[in-house]
């Protein structure tokens, strides 16, 4: 364990940060910090000094082997409701300025929360009231009978009032709302259950406390993802530790093996636990690795033993009062923790001897800082923890807690900060050097050592552009750089740094035979350890052509330098480019889903003969765990070998390689394969919109057959699309993605609608002469409205043929679309349309006829709406009910039947919006609905009840097509799709 | 910056023509292209109309293309992204703190450090830009372009380079300015250092030859005085000064003037303004050493190390040292400093250290005295150190990797814990198992010295006999 025998120089100064500006947004580049020379190679003091700089020395180079990070698990079954999102809290307009301006002062949008509330919870905030004088209260349309009128009031008018008002939000003349003015100067003392004013303290520090969550969220710090690498080196299947399920609750520990792309073995092991998991850490100690997870009140440890298949054992839980915020797993002593809670109380915790204080202080510990963030570590000394607050590190012993102590670090002048700079992530770095220390700020990262305090070893600004919050440590072998990742929270960002520092224990024979198997570049077999250094030596200098500060032959240890530049790696976000293309609202779900903040990050590095890979995990807020795979260039040689391509062969990808241990899991898999196609193709088709997207991405399993060379070449830098493996896993993975939502809304939301107040019995009843599709679609309703169920779920039941005019097909046998074929490839399709339009302008006029005899008939108020126009501007915002579809009308659309199911509808822009012969009947079951009537006003509330049917689950493009579709036309599901859209912004959802 | 915009916009639609949602889709034709498809930036691409009204909007969007070229290694796009950026110069009237002259000083640097075609004299005349762009940093440009150019092995370049930044004047210097002119003077004084020291082996080889060069001596003695008057300047300001230190105590003790070295090398180690910096008491030890000072004084100062990092590896040495002695104080000290060594994780598998303590546990464990000591050192640790040290896995692994570890760690485990315990009972088995000789002697002496085991951990207070 030596000290450097050099150090970087460095101005050493006291007190407050003094420096007002970082270096801005570049400030990570171009600097060297400092130089220092290198005086340990053989006989080169008589020549020139050898120089190394601080910052920017050779890195190795890590290319990512895919284009985007890749899914590990299946999606956690259930939907994942989203945390709120700015939007969600400030006010609107404010947001808008925010975005302008840059950076303006928010305002959270008080009253729509407050809004909210009285919505949501109706019981708490007026319960009382609400019972009281709810006689008084009359909500109908009705005039009021006279005898009523002295005790009731009549509120239609105010609630008409209410919807004008949130319709008109953000216009001047707000004055226009007396009437409402009025009633709540008249009520807010009396009307609420709480005091107005203690509420609303009560909901604004709650806004208070979720905007800065939203702002920065500390309880994620440390992360909630864990790697227990395998056993011996050799294996390479590990258990990754990770929460999931709705309110991620749920501990898993699932094996993974590491392939090419790594996979889940077996089903986890699993824990329910009775909060949502914060931080999953995780320590070796001889040989068995133990984990903690802390949630917001219990800290718990697990034991899980070094072999796999074997299950993780629980511990020891605690309760804390106050929420925790700290939990780490000590890598000297089993069974020990530090933990911190909010109070800014630090405990050891031992499973044999129970919990110790250690340091109980509200106050931070160098300047005074708002935050109750505390957080503890282990250091080189297994008695020894450090504990940090949001101003800096002190190390504590254990068995003196208020006498020994001494500062690490301390956010001032001693390590250069500057001014608002705050402890975002201390982390022990005992793997890479036992007396280590890594310190992360939202500007810089530090590395430390114990052994000289205050003064960073290392500094670097890391322009991430949120705090990193998570970190892991991969420690270089000798003569290999140690290995950083850093991730933020909320931006998804992973940077990967280097640095340069000798690892510890470097005697005996051991560390050289590791050694030898690590150096760089070289191909050259080493037979005999013994002259390893040498060699290393001389082949680290002929190289590299500079000298690597980690390698020394006299037993003395270089000071730290960073390596090389950070990296990007890929975020669990950038993965949505290579999806398949989706529709825009559920694209929208999918960006949502993706780009919810990520909550945990691990790393392991794989060595299999000559490949040397890492491969990064990321777990995102909604339980999605995705990897990513970055190859050693040194080791991936320009020309490939046969072994190479025999590596990255697509043979390799685990859908084929996986097979090959156990046949019965070759059939099983492919036998899926095909499924899925054959699942897959219909299912997307009848709802995608635009194919040719579709069609580019769904022959990938055939293109993995044929195409292997060009997507599975590793050795280009970043791959430009997803290796077939990849995509297979992405569609895969979207499809459990589908499937376990589309459950979620059937019987977790029912909304409920009053069906009285929808249609009186009279206005349901039997008309003169309804056709028999008018009556069937009648009654679908009113069964559907009894059940309390769902349009769109209608099955078609006998509608089929029958229901539909005839007429459609003239050329008697032969279908629409043969014909059309048939003429389109003859060349005189034109002549086909016309005869075809004339024809439908025949059967139009007669059904246009058909309608004004009967409007004549009607009664009550008509208006032009049933002509033959406005009847189809009116069609629009009419629901699918009566919807037949604007697709069929264009010009280039085959008539409705022959499209039923099998090919995919395209909806072109444009076209003359006439309605089809086909829809005429249709067209008219609906209207004759609408027509019969049904008063204007109710025909807002029918189209609003119908909407809610419209907007759907977002799901409804994965039905198959026999259950799509709904009445009456077999295909209103794409015009459904095309039409919410259209419609949404007049729908007020 | 507007044929950056055009070129962007050009962009944007090459990449909306393929994915509508605006969003930089990686296609498969932008392997290799001159401007390769660009991540997501964080504010949504606006119109290109709105960029030109908007100045800044377009630097910060350029800006963000080159951070996002640069963090995934990709430095022909960066640098093609930053001849665009270069235009914000011309209507810089920003009033942030960071102008974009600096970013793109520092862009361009790193840059220019890991383009495939770089050249070092391109590389410097774009350094003699830099500098000329802003006054405020020309020092630290300057000490940058140093640290470059010694890095790649040009030490006259560099040389020439400090002594034109050192005779560089501007109006008042700030505070962080002249420290920049302090590390400007103090490197220079340490490349007068190297120079000093290459002449001085010319002479030390052809001196014994007779052949004494007078003109050699004479460069050399002025080499000195440079070197000597810039590096005393520096290691009076606190800070961490190892390289300039060692130099200027090595021309201090060639030319025979330990007393100043001395005070130096005091000053580095004692002074309280400075980090407490263990390589300062090491170079202090060194020096006391190499003068032949006392043991008394080596221990002193080996002792003050001890107490600020009680994890250095001069420890052992000090331990020997103070085994050696007679006094039984210094003894005890050795036992004290052996042990909190120990405790400390990078020492786990040290074979010197258990040897050690292990050959002091010994002695004092046949002599029969001072088993008082051991017992007052392992009071404090009898809690953890089994755990820590002297488990079965342990146990295991040692035997597998190290014998000679194990062998130490079990004499140390057999006296503490006796012979029941886990550690020495699984390494004399083995060790019996596999013959030899040394761990059958072992299991005899700790099967002698059982009783020991029961004083120390204080299970008897009747002192037994052996």
């Amino acid at each position: 364990m030596e000290f450097p025998t050099t150090l970087f120089s460095s101005y050493f100064g006291v007190g407050p940060p003094r420096e007002e500006y970082g270096s801005g947004p570049a400030a990570g580049w171009g600097e060297h910090g400092q130089v220092l020379e290198d005086d340990r190679g053989p006989g080169r003091r008589q020549k020139q000094p050898v120089f190394v700089p601080r910052r920017g020395g050779t890195d190795e180079i890590w290319d990512p082997a895919e284009a985007a990070a890749v899914p590990l698990l299946p999606p956690s079954a259930g939907c994942w409701i989203p945390s709120p999102a700015p939007q969600d809290i400030l006010n609107r307009n404010n947001l808008y300025g925010k975005f302008r301006a840059g950076r303006s002062e928010a305002t959270l949008d008080f009253a729509k929360q407050l809004g909210h509330f009285f919505v949501d919870h109706p019981e708490d905030a007026f319960g009382s009231m609400g019972q009281l004088l709810h006689k008084n209260f009359y909500l109908g349309n009705s005039k009021l009978k006279s005898s009523a009128r002295s005790s009731t009031i009549r509120m239609t008018t105010l609630m008409e009032d209410i919807d004008r008002l949130e319709a008109r939000r953000g216009c001047h003349r707000q004055h226009l709302a007396s009437r409402l003015r009025w009633f709540s100067h008249l009520c807010r003392d009396w009307l609420f259950e709480v005091p107005l004013g203690l509420l609303a303290d009560c909901l604004h520090e709650e806004l208070m406390l979720e905007w800065s969550n939203l702002l920065f969220d500390d309880s994620l710090t440390g992360g909630a993802l864990a790697w227990l690498p395998p056993e011996d080196t050799q294996s390479c299947t590990g258990c990754l530790v990770h929460p999931g399920g709705q309110a991620m609750n749920h501990l898993f520990f699932q094996d993974v093996v590491l392939e090419e792309l790594p996979r889940a073995q077996g089903s986890p092991a699993q824990f329910e636990l009775s909060g949502r998991i914060r931080q999953v850490s995780a320590a070796r100690v001889d040989g068995k690795d133990f984990v903690g997870v802390r949630s917001d009140y219990h800290c718990g440890v697990w034991r899980v033993p070094g072999r796999t298949q074997t299950a993780p054992t629980p511990l020891q839980v605690i309760r804390t009062d106050v929420p925790a915020s700290c939990l780490t797993v000590s890598p000297h002593l089993p069974g020990e923790l530090a933990v911190c809670t909010h109070s800014g109380t630090i405990y050891l915790w031992s499973i044999e001897t129970g919990l110790q204080q250690l340091r109980s202080d509200p106050q931070t510990m160098f300047f005074r800082d708002h935050s109750p963030w505390r957080w503890s570590d282990f250091t080189a000394h297994p008695r020894v923890l450090s504990c940090a607050d949001r101003t800096g590190l002190q190390c504590l012993d254990a068995r003196a807690p208020r006498k020994c102590h001494f500062d690490l670090f301390k956010v001032g002048e001693e390590a250069g900060c500057q001014q608002g700079e705050r402890v975002v992530l201390p982390m022990y770095l005992g793997r890479a050097h036992p007396s280590q220390y890594l310190v992360t700020t939202q500007f810089s990262v530090y590395v430390l050592d114990e052994r000289l305090p205050l003064v960073p070893m290392l500094k670097w600004s890391h322009m991430m552009k949120a705090p990193p919050v998570f970190a892991h440590l991969m420690p270089g072998d000798p003569g290999r750089s140690h290995k950083v990742v850093l991730g933020a929270s909320h931006t998804q960002e992973l940077l990967l740094m280097q640095y340069w520092g000798k690892r510890w224990s470097l005697e005996g024979a051991a560390g050289l035979g590791l050694l030898c198997t690590h150096v760089p570049g070289s191909s050259v077999p080493i037979s005999q350890p013994s002259y390893c250094w040498d060699q290393l030596l001389h082949w680290h200098w002929v190289l590299t052509g500079q000298f690597l500060g980690c390698v020394s032959s006299g037993g003395s240890q270089s000071a730290c330098q960073l390596a090389g530049t950070p990296q990007k790696l890929h975020s669990i976000a950038g993965c949505l480019q290579h999806l398949p293309t989706q529709l825009p609202h559920r694209h929208h779900l999918l960006q949502q889903r993706l780009g919810a903040p990520a909550a945990g990050l691990a790393a392991t590095l794989q060595t299999d003969g000559t490949r040397n890979s890492m491969l990064v995990f990321q777990l995102s807020e909604a339980g999605d765990v995705f990897c990513q795979r970055l190859i050693h260039e040194a080791v991936c040689p320009p020309a490939p070998t046969s072994k190479d391509e025999a590596i990255t062969a697509p043979g390799s990808s685990p859908l084929f390689e996986a097979p090959a241990s156990s046949p019965l899991g070759l059939a099983s898999e492919e036998e899926e394969e095909g499924e899925e196609q054959t699942f897959y193709l219909p299912n997307l088709e009848v709802i995608i919109n635009d194919d040719e997207e579709k069609y580019a991405s769904t022959p990938a399993p055939l293109e993995e057959a044929e195409l292997p060379q060009e997507s599975c070449a590793g050795s280009q830098p970043t791959p430009a699309v997803p290796s077939p493996a990849a995509a297979l896993r992405y569609r895969r993975w979207l499809r459990a993605l589908s499937r376990g939502c589309r459950e979620l809304p059937q019987h977790t939301w029912t909304p409920s609608l009053s069906q009285r107040r929808l249609f009186t019995r009279k206005e349901l009843e039997e008309p003169t002469g309804p056709s028999a599709l008018q009556r069937q679609v009648r009654q679908w309703l009113r069964q559907v409205m009894q059940e309390g169920g769902r349009i769109q779920h209608w099955k078609p039941l006998a509608f089929q043929p029958p229901a539909l005019p005839q007429p459609l097909e003239p050329s008697g046998g032969q279908d629409p679309l043969s014909t059309r074929l048939t003429a389109a490839w003859s060349g005189d399709w034109e002549q086909w349309w016309e005869d075809r339009t004339s024809f439908g302008m025949a059967q139009r006029q007669r059904a246009l006829r058909e309608r004004r005899r009967r409007q004549k008939r009607a009664r009550g108020r008509r208006s032009l709406s049933a002509s033959f126009t406005s009847s189809l501007t009116y069609q629009s915002e009419l629901s699918e009910l009566s919807d037949s579809g604007p697709s069929l009308l264009s010009p280039g659309g085959p008539p409705l039947p022959s499209q039923k199911g099998s090919s995919p509808a395209r909806s072109p822009p444009g076209g003359s919006r006439a309605a089809s012969p086909a829809t005429d009947e249709a067209l008219l079951s609906s209207q004759s609905l609408r027509n019969r009537g049904i008063p204007k006003e109710r025909r807002k509330t029918l189209r609003d009840y119908l909407s809610v049917w419209a907007e759907g689950p977002p799901d409804t493009p994965d039905l198959p097509a026999s259950q799509a579709s709904c009445i009456p036309s077999s295909q209103s599901q794409l015009s459904s799709a095309s039409q919410t859209r259209r419609k949404r912004p007049r729908m007020g959802f | 910056m507007d044929s950056f915009l055009e070129q962007q916009q050009r962009q944007e639609e090459a990449v909306t023509g393929r994915s509508r949602s605006g969003r930089g889709a990686a296609a498969g034709s932008a392997l290799q292209p001159p401007l390769p498809s660009l991540e997501p930036l964080p504010l949504q691409p606006a119109s290109s109309h709105e960029h030109k009204l908007n100045f800044r909007k377009s630097k910060e969007a350029c800006l963000s293309y080159i951070q996002d070229a640069m963090l995934q290694k990709q430095w022909k796009r960066a640098a093609e992204f930053l001849t665009f950026y270069v235009e914000s110069l011309e209507k810089d009237y920003s009033r942030e703190h960071v102008g974009p002259s600096e970013i793109i000083w520092r862009i361009g640097t790193e840059v220019f450090c890991h383009h495939s075609h770089k050249s070092m004299k391109e590389f410097s005349c774009f350094m003699e830009q830099m500098k000329t762009l802003g006054v405020k940093r020309y020092l630290k440009v300057c000490l940058e372009h140093v640290f470059h150019l010694l890095c790649n092995g040009q030490i006259d370049e560099a040389y020439q380079n400090l002594s034109l930044a050192e005779s560089w004047r501007y109006g008042e210097q700030t505070a962080i300015q002249d420290r920049e002119m302090k590390l400007v003077q103090a490197y220079r004084g340490l490349l007068d250092y190297y120079s000093w020291s290459k002449q001085k082996n010319i002479l030390l080889e052809h001196g014994v030859d007779g052949f004494a060069d007078l003109s050699v001596e004479q460069e050399m003695h002025s080499c000195f005085r440079k070197a000597a008057m810039n590096l005393k300047e520096i290691i009076k300001i606190p800070g961490v000064w190892d390289l300039f230190v060692k130099c200027y105590v090595d021309m201090l003790e060639f030319y025979g003037d330990p007393n100043e070295a001395r005070q130096v090398l005091n000053e580095y180690a004692y002074n309280s303004r400075f980090p407490a910096n263990p390589n300062a008491h090491v170079y202090l030890y060194q020096f006391l050493k190499r003068q032949g000072e006392s043991k008394k004084s080596l221990i002193s100062a080996l002792k003050i190390l001890h107490d600020i990092v009680p994890s250095h590896e001069l420890m052992i040495e000090f331990n020997t040292m103070l085994q050696k002695s007679k006094k039984r104080k210094k003894r005890r000290l050795g036992l004290e400093v052996i042990f909190a060594a120990l405790d400390y994780a990078g020492w786990k598998e040290n074979v010197k250290a258990w040897s050690c303590l292990a050959r002091q546990v010994k002695q004092i464990v046949i002599s029969e005295k001072h088993l008082d000591w051991i017992k007052q050192e392992w009071n404090s640790r009898k809690d953890w150190w089994p755990a820590f040290h002297f488990s079965r896995y342990l146990a295991k692994r040692n035997w597998q990797e190290n014998k000679s570890l194990s062998y130490e760690k079990a004499l140390v485990a057999g006296i503490l814990l006796g012979k029941d315990c886990k550690y020495f009972k699984y390494v004399s088995h083995q060790g019996c198992k596999a013959q030899v000789k040394r761990f059958r002697m072992l299991k005899k002496f700790v099967n002698r010295h059982n009783p020991v085991y029961l004083r120390i951990s204080g299970l008897s207070d009747s002192s037994v006999q052996p």
